[in-house]
C-alpha cells in the first residue's frame, strides 16, 4: 500500500509537470529506493496512454566505473542512454540516493572525466527540451540518506518533501497554477528593470539585467519549484556578497563564502571551510568565475536548508547566484563547465533595490511595487 | 559487502561463459532482487575492461502492464530496446523474481500478449547469439521466492544454487571446461544413434534421433548446466511416458502427468492435477501436441525438484521431454509458440537403450563416453 502521497505526486508529475500524452514515450529515472512511488508513476503513465520506459538504477553502480573504470570505460558515452535521449517524448527524473556521499573519495580528476563523458547527452536533451521536443521533470523521493542530509527523520523528511511540492493540498494541481501565476507577475514585474541592488550583513552587491528574460519556474521542470531567475549582464556584476547557507557541488561543501566583483568577474573568494576546492572551481575555466544566473527563491513551504540544491534555492526569501554556465532562454551569455548555485538567505535585514527603488525586504516583495507578494 | 559466493558466480559467467574481453559492451538484465549479482556482475565488467551497464526491472511494473495496459501498450515493443540488441557484444540474463506467482491471477491472454512483445527483443538476441554476433549467459541469483518454491530456506538455497554452479570449486572455470569436454564427447556419441528406448516406471517410449544432432549445454549459455539434448524426428516418437516431478510452465504446476505419443503426437494425456491446463497448453497450436526436444539431465549436484527449469531440467539421473517448439539447428522441425519441458526422474528403475544397447541405468550412463578427440579421428 503506498502512501498516498505518492500517488498524489505521481498524478502531479504525470499529469501536470510533464503533461503526459498519449502515444508518448517515457523514460522513468530513478533508483530502487523509489520503488514504491515508481510503480505509481508506471500505473499512471499507462493510463495517461502513453509507454513507461523504467530506468532503474541500483546504488553501487557509478562507484564501480568511478572507481575501477579506465579512462575509455570513463569516456564512455553509453549509445544506449543517448538513443533514449533522442527518442523519448518525456524524461521523469526522481532523486532517490541511498548515500549521498557514496562518491566522496572519488577522486575529483577522475569524477569530471567523468563528467566531461555524460556534458554532450545533457547538453542535448536540453536542446530537445528548449526546442520543444523533450519534456522533463526532476524531482526528489524522500530517503534515509537525504533526510540525514537534511538532518531530520525520514518521516519528517516526508512531510517536508511533499509540503513543499503542495501534495497535501486537497488540489495541488490548481495551487501550483495558481502559484505560477504569481511567479509570471513577479516575472513580468522584473523583466521591466534595468539594475538590481542587494544589500545585506556582508553584501552589497549591484547587478544590471536590462535587456534579459526572467524565468518564471513554476513547477513544469523541477518538483517542488518556485523562483524566478535571469542572467545578469555579464561584465556588470559589482561589489560583494556572502552566503549564508553552505555552498554545495558534487557533495562537497564550502561554508560562508565571500566573493568580490569587479566588471563581472569574481577577483577575491574566501570561505571558513573548503577555500581550496572553491578556488579550484572558479579556476575551472574562463566561465567559471562570472555569474551565469540570478534568481530569487519563492517557495514559502521551503523553508530550511537541507543540503539539496532542488529544494534549497527555491527557499521562500532567498536569493541566488550561480557561478559558471547561464541558461541560453535567460539571454545569458557566460558559458562554463561549471554551475554552481550559492545561496544567500534575505529573511532578515536585507533589501533589494531595483532601480534604486526598494521592492524587496526582509526576504518578501513589497506589495506596493509589484501587486504580486502574499 | 560483497558475499564472495556471489562474486565467484559472477567471475565464472563472465569468464567462462561470456569471455568478455576488453572494450566490449555488456548488458546485465535483472529484477532489482538480484542486487547482490547485479553488482559483482557490473563490478566485474568494469574490472575486465568492459562497458557493463543494467538494465534493471522492479517487480511489480510489468504486473500493472497487463492488468491496465491498453492492446496497443501491451503489444508495444520500445524502438530503443530493439536497436539495442545491435549493440550489445554479451548479455547476462538474471532470471532471479521476487515472487514467483505475481502472474497467477492475471488475465492469461493479456498476458500471453504482453509476453508475445517482450518475445521480439529475445528473438532478436537469439538470431545474434546463432549467428555469433554475441554472446548471452543466463543465470539465477538465490532469493527468497525461488527458496519458497524450493521448499528452503534462503540460506539452504543459496548452498544448493552455488553447489549447482560449482562456484566453491578449486577451480569452477576448470570443472565447466571438463564437464564440457565429457558433454561433447557425449552428445558426438549420441549422434549415431537411430533410436533411444526410455524405460521405467509406467514408462516405454521409443524416440527415433537419427540424422538429429546432440548438443551440450556445458555452462555457455546457462550456469548452472548440464544436459544433452536434441530435438527427436518429429514422426517417430511412440509409447507411453510418466512424469514424476511437476511440470511448471507460466508458474502454474501439472502433477504427475502421464502421456501417450503416436508417431510423434500426443494422443492422450492426464495429469493428477492441473489436468484442464496440461489439456489447454496441449491446445495452444498444432504444434504443441509434437515433441521439440528429448534430453538428458547430467548435473548430479542438482539432486532434487525445486520448481525452476534453470535447475530441474538438469537434475543428475532425469530425462526431459519438450512438448512444442524444436530447435532448427539441430534438425528439428516442430513450431509452436509452446516449449514446455516435463521430467522423467529415472534415477530409480530407470534403462535407456541405443539401438537395442544398454546405455543408461538407474540415472547413470552405463560407460564414459570416448574422448571426443578419439570420436572425431573415428568420423
Amino acid at each position: 500500500m503506498s502512501d498516498s502521497r505518492d500517488q498524489r505526486m505521481a498524478d502531479v508529475l504525470v499529469d501536470f509537470c510533464a503533461e503526459v500524452r498519449e502515444g508518448d514515450l517515457v523514460t522513468i529515472e530513478s533508483t530502487t529506493l523509489a520503488a514504491p512511488i515508481l510503480r505509481d508513476l508506471y500505473r499512471r503513465v499507462l493510463e495517461a496512454g502513453a509507454h513507461p520506459l523504467p530506468r532503474i538504477s541500483l546504488e553501487g553502480l557509478s562507484e564501480n566505473l568511478l572507481k575501477y573504470g579506465n579512462d575509455a570505460q570513463l569516456a564512455w558515452e553509453n549509445p544506449v542512454r543517448a538513443d533514449d535521449i533522442e527518442t523519448v517524448d518525456v524524461r521523469i527524473v526522481l532523486e532517490a540516493p541511498g548515500n549521498t556521499k557514496r562518491l566522496s573519495n572519488i577522486d575529483p580528476a577522475r569524477h569530471a572525466q567523468y563528467e566531461r563523458s555524460t556534458e554532450r547527452l545533457r547538453n542535448r536533451y536540453l536542446e530537445r527540451a528548449a526546442a520543444g521536443e523533450l519534456r522533463w521533470v526532476l524531482t526528489a523521493y524522500p530517503t534515509q540518506a537525504a533526510a540525514q542530509d537534511a538532518s531530520m527523520s525520514l518521516t519528517d523528511y516526508e512531510d517536508f518533501v511533499f509540503g513543499a511540492a503542495f501534495l497535501d493540498d486537497p488540489d495541488p494541481v490548481a495551487r501550483w497554477r495558481e502559484f505560477g501565476e504569481r511567479i509570471d507577475r513577479l516575472a513580468r514585474f522584473l523583466s521591466e528593470k534595468r539594475e538590481l541592488r542587494i544589500v545585506a550583513e556582508g553584501t552589497d552587491l549591484r547587478l544590471a539585467v536590462e535587456g534579459r528574460t526572467w524565468i518564471s519556474a513554476k513547477g513544469r521542470e523541477n518538483l517542488p519549484d518556485g523562483e524566478v531567475f535571469t542572467a545578469p549582464l555579464e561584465t556588470s556584476v559589482e561589489g560583494r556578497i556572502r552566503f549564508t547557507y553552505p555552498a554545495v557541488f558534487n557533495a562537497r561543501e564550502v561554508e560562508d563564502v565571500r566573493l568580490r566583483f569587479e566588471a563581472g568577474e569574481v577577483v577575491e573568494a574566501t570561505a571558513t571551510r573548503g577555500e581550496q576546492f572553491l578556488r579550484e572551481m572558479i579556476g575551472l575555466d574562463e566561465g567559471a568565475r562570472r555569474v551565469g544566473e540570478f534568481a530569487f527563491g519563492l517557495n514559502d513551504a521551503v523553508s530550511i536548508f537541507t543540503s539539496n540544491i532542488l529544494f534549497d534555492e527555491k527557499i521562500g526569501g532567498t536569493v541566488h547566484l550561480a557561478l559558471g554556465t547561464a541558461y541560453p532562454e535567460s539571454g545569458g551569455l557566460n558559458r562554463s563547465a561549471l554551475h554552481w548555485d550559492m545561496i544567500c538567505d534575505l529573511r532578515s535585514g536585507s533589501e533589494v533595490y531595483a532601480d534604486g527603488e526598494l521592492v524587496y525586504r526582509d526576504g518578501r516583495f513589497l506589495n506596493a511595487t509589484n501587486g504580486s507578494a502574499d | 559487502m560483497i558475499d564472495p559466493r556471489y562474486e565467484r558466480l559472477a567471475e565464472l559467467v563472465l569468464d567462462y561463459s561470456l569471455e568478455l574481453k576488453p572494450g566490449e559492451v555488456l548488458r546485465i538484465d535483472a529484477d532489482a532482487v538480484a542486487a547482490p549479482l547485479i553488482l559483482p556482475l557490473h563490478c566485474g565488467g568494469i574490472k575486465r575492461g568492459a562497458h557493463a551497464y543494467t538494465a534493471i526491472d522492479l517487480s511489480g511494473l510489468s504486473e500493472l502492464l497487463v492488468a491496465h495496459g491498453s492492446d496497443e501498450q501491451l503489444s508495444f515493443v520500445s524502438p530503443v530496446e530493439l536497436r539495442e540488441i545491435d549493440r550489445i557484444d554479451a548479455a547476462i540474463s538474471i532470471w532471479s523474481e521476487a515472487n514467483t506467482r505475481s502472474f497467477s491471477r492475471v488475465d492469461a491472454e493479456r498476458r500471453q500478449r504482453q509476453l508475445a512483445a517482450a518475445r521480439q527483443v529475445a528473438i532478436r538476441r537469439r538470431e545474434r547469439v546463432s549467428r555469433g554476433e554475441m554472446r548471452w549467459c543466463g543465470t539465477l541469483s538465490p532469493t527468497d521466492a525461488h527458496a519458497q518454491d524450493a521448499g528452503m530456506s534462503l540460506d539452504d538455497y543459496e548452498d544448493f544454487v552455488f553447489r549447482a554452479c560449482h562456484v566453491l570449486d578449486d577451480d569452477p572455470v576448470g570443472h565447466w571446461r571438463a564437464v564440457g569436454e565429457e558433454l561433447q564427447a557425449r552428445a558426438l556419441e549420441l549422434g549415431s544413434v537411430h533410436e533411444l528406448r526410455i524405460l521405467g516406471e509406467d514408462t516405454d517410449l521409443t524416440v527415433s534421433v537419427e540424422g538429429r544432432t546432440w548438443r551440450a549445454a556445458c555452462g555457455l549459455h546457462n550456469i548452472p548446466d548440464g544436459e544433452v539434448y536434441t530435438s527427436p524426428v518429429e514422426t517417430g516418437i511412440n509409447g507411453t511416458i510418466r512424469f514424476g516431478f511437476p511440470a511448471v510452465y507460466g508458474g502454474r504446476e501439472v502433477d504427475d502427468a502421464r502421456l501417450r505419443l503416436e508417431d510423434g503426437r500426443v494422443v492422450a494425456a492426464e495429469a493428477a492435477g492441473g489436468d484442464s491446463y496440461l489439456q489447454a497448453l496441449l491446445g495452444m497450436d498444432e504444434g504443441a501436441r509434437g515433441v521439440g526436444e528429448i534430453a538428458f539431465g547430467l548435473n548430479y549436484e542438482i539432486d532434487r525438484f525445486t520448481r525452476n527449469i534453470l535447475f530441474d531440467e538438469k537434475i543428475g539421473g532425469t530425462m526431459h521431454l519438450a512438448l512444442g517448439m524444436g530447435f532448427e539447428d539441430l534438425g528439428g522441425q516442430n513450431r509452436s509458440a509452446l516449449h514446455f519441458d516435463l521430467i522423467c526422474d529415472l534415477r530409480r528403475d530407470g534403462e535407456v537403450y541405443a539401438d537395442g544397447e544398454p546405455i543408461w541405468r538407474n540415472g547413470r550412463f552405463l560407460h564414459d563416453p570416448q574422448p571426443a578427440r578419439d570420436v572425431e579421428h573415428v568420423g
